[in-house]
């Protein structure tokens, strides 16, 4: 028994060491900047870039937009699915497993074809219509992980019939899903926002093509042209991640203990 | 008037139609429940009433208004489901007081209506809790506390009882009725435990194959059945075919033994065979066959199931189970053992259908 429980730590030091070390090898290599001694010039160098500044915040509000629109696309959709055409289950499983096999790329090209400034929807007509577009496209790629983490999150409580008992007590369409349905669901929707911001942040092919402002392009080129900082970069990016992670695990936490005021 | 009417009502699922003609109408403040085995039609009966099922044909009506242009949320209807179906995210006092909330009662009057319905069901101290912390029996109690805050009209319960294990079964349908008395609620009870809608209900509709058997009170149901099948769904009964001696002095034989039944046997000839039910209870074991409702036969089995003494004897073809209640100092008979067992005549009940 101990000899197992040994074994099993062993194997979790290993896997971890392999997230690990290179993590600390970029760290340290982001500190060596200066010649002969550790330093934040690299950090310091990134934080005064003001195209760092504009990428990232570009790259944050996407994925928080992505992250809300994706919500409510996909939480109605699964619960519509479950609720009233599990027949059609295999279909929607099928559609939202697309973006995985379709490169970037082709539906970026697609997206060009489609939605320039000469078609019926010029998306690419416009900064704010690309933006757009940029959106629906970060949307899509997420879409296998958002469906997938909410239907699973679906599949532990009764939706029918909590859905019928709130019916039964007067409760319309929007209540049911906002206060009964969403609330219960919200451990998947977290792990699908997770994953979705991580893509938003690290996405290259989509804005690189569309031609915006994000991070990914921006990581790109530092890291095409400088030593230092785009090691500085990735941890910076990871720190910001695993806070905003940190912060959305907290706050579900909370509302979920939060205990009512008879 | 009758409070809850349902008249001529269909359903049918594709080519299957799982209900047909169901008639019933329920009086305000009565408690009925449908009885039945699986798939004979009940819940969707009671999910016809609470909008969920939209019917094939036929109307309900509550209070005299048609039900049918109404949706679920519509129609003011409390519902106890089998699976408790507490909202997870809510506390019990948030639970109980979200179809106040939706009905747009100020806080001071929600809060107070909470606290009236936890104390009806004893749990006020753990309003604060939620549904994960509490036991299957508790939650049911504040899911039937949810169903009657908002003060509905009439109360659904789908067998509210099936999930729970037997002593709290016994417990909560006790308290159910007391409730349903209390607040003097037209309730719909749906079970296919017959013992649950024996010991609760004014009146029991039981069901076969989508069709109402029988509806009655339950001692109707017990003592009168209608049908074969209510017969052998409701208690323990012996269904023993006879043949018809004497149609014109209701005279019949079981096995070579012959008795005079006291109900008319109807248009029947000598020779003709009729069905016969007698319940376990009914007879008892006497010394020698006087009179001429008694059947000898010999035991081929016999069973002790703690209060009564279940013995099997056989008379002529048909096996006949009879009950002895258990008491210190008796001595079942053995099997091999020849006995009489005598009842009344009106035992004997002719079964038409």
């Amino acid at each position: 028994m101990k000899t197992q429980k040994i074994g099993a730590w062993i194997a979790v030091l290993f896997g971890a060491s392999y997230f690990i070390i290179p993590l600390i090898a970029t760290f340290e290599f982001s500190l060596r900047m200066r010649r002969g001694e550790y330093s934040f010039d690299a950090y310091r160098s990134v934080f005064s870039d003001v195209q760092f500044r504009e990428s990232f915040s570009y790259s944050i509000v996407m994925a928080i937009l992505t992250i809300v629109f994706g919500i409510l696309l996909v939480v109605p959709t699964a619960y519509w699915v479950r609720l009233r055409l599990p027949q059609m289950r295999p279909f929607v499983e099928f559609i939202t497993l697309m973006p995985l096999v379709i490169p970037a790329i082709v539906i970026v090209f697609g997206y060009l074809r489609l939605y320039n400034s000469s078609s019926f929807i010029p998306f690419t007509g416009s900064a704010r219509g690309t933006d757009l577009l940029l959106m629906f496209s970060f949307m899509t790629l997420s879409l296998p992980y958002m469906y997938r983490s909410v239907d699973t999150a679906m599949r532990t409580i009764d939706v029918a019939t909590l859905t019928e008992a709130a019916q039964s007590l007067g409760a319309s369409w929007p209540t049911i899903m906002f206060k009964c349905i969403f609330p219960n669901v919200m451990s998947g929707v977290l792990s699908g926002a997770f994953i979705t911001f991580a893509i938003v942040i690290g996405e290259f092919t989509m804005p690189s093509l569309l031609n915006r402002p994000a991070f990914g392009p921006y990581l790109q080129l530092i890291g095409a042209n400088r030593a230092y900082e785009p090691p500085a970069l990735a941890i910076i990016a990871f720190a910001i991640t695993w806070a905003s992670m940190a912060l959305l695990q907290l706050v579900s936490r909370f509302s979920k203990s939060a205990p009512s005021k008879p | 008037m009758s409070f809850l009417e349902l008249a001529g009502i269909q359903k049918s699922f594709g080519p299957v139609q799982v209900v047909h003609d169901f008639d019933m109408t329920i009086e305000k403040g009565e408690f009925v429940s449908f009885l039945g085995p699986s798939g004979c039609g009940k819940t969707t009966v009671l999910r016809m009433i609470a909008g969920f099922e939209t019917p094939s044909g036929g109307t309900i009506k509550i209070n005299g208004k048609n039900q049918e242009s109404l949706k679920p949320n519509q129609r003011n209807i409390g519902m106890v489901f089998q699976a408790y179906a507490l909202f997870p995210n809510m506390t019990v006092h948030d639970n109980v007081a979200f179809g106040l909330k939706i009905a747009g009662m100020n806080k001071a009057a929600v809060d107070a209506r909470v606290k009236e319905m936890l104390g009806l069901i004893h749990l006020g101290h753990l309003a604060d809790r939620f549904p994960y912390q509490m036991s299957g029996g508790q939650q049911q109690r504040v899911a039937l506390a949810r169903a009657l805050a908002p003060k509905p009209q009439v109360l659904l319960l789908d067998e509210p009882l099936s999930a729970l294990d037997a002593k709290i079964r016994v417990s909560l349908r006790e308290e159910i009725r007391m409730i349903q008395q209390q607040l003097g609620i037209t309730t719909v009870f749906v079970t296919h435990d017959q013992e649950e809608a024996l010991s609760i209900s004014d009146r029991i509709v039981v069901m076969n194959s989508g069709r109402a058997d029988q509806i009655g009170t339950p001692f109707d149901i017990y003592n009168k059945p209608a049908t074969r099948f209510v017969a052998s769904f409701v208690g323990t009964l012996n269904l023993i075919e006879a043949t018809v001696v004497d149609p014109a002095s209701n005279r019949i034989s079981i096995g070579d033994q012959a008795i005079t039944l006291r109900e008319p046997l109807g248009p029947v000839k000598a020779g003709d065979t009729v069905s016969l039910a007698l319940r376990p209870e009914a007879g008892s074991i006497a010394e020698s066959a006087k009179g001429d409702t008694a059947l000898t036969g010999q035991v081929v089995s016999s069973n002790f199931l703690g209060s009564v003494i279940r013995t099997r004897m056989k008379v002529g073809d048909p096996v006949i189970s009879f009950d002895m209640f258990n008491a210190p100092g008796l001595s079942p008979p053995a099997v091999g053992d020849v006995v009489t067992l005598r009842f009344t005549a009106s035992d004997l009940l002719i079964i038409r259908e």
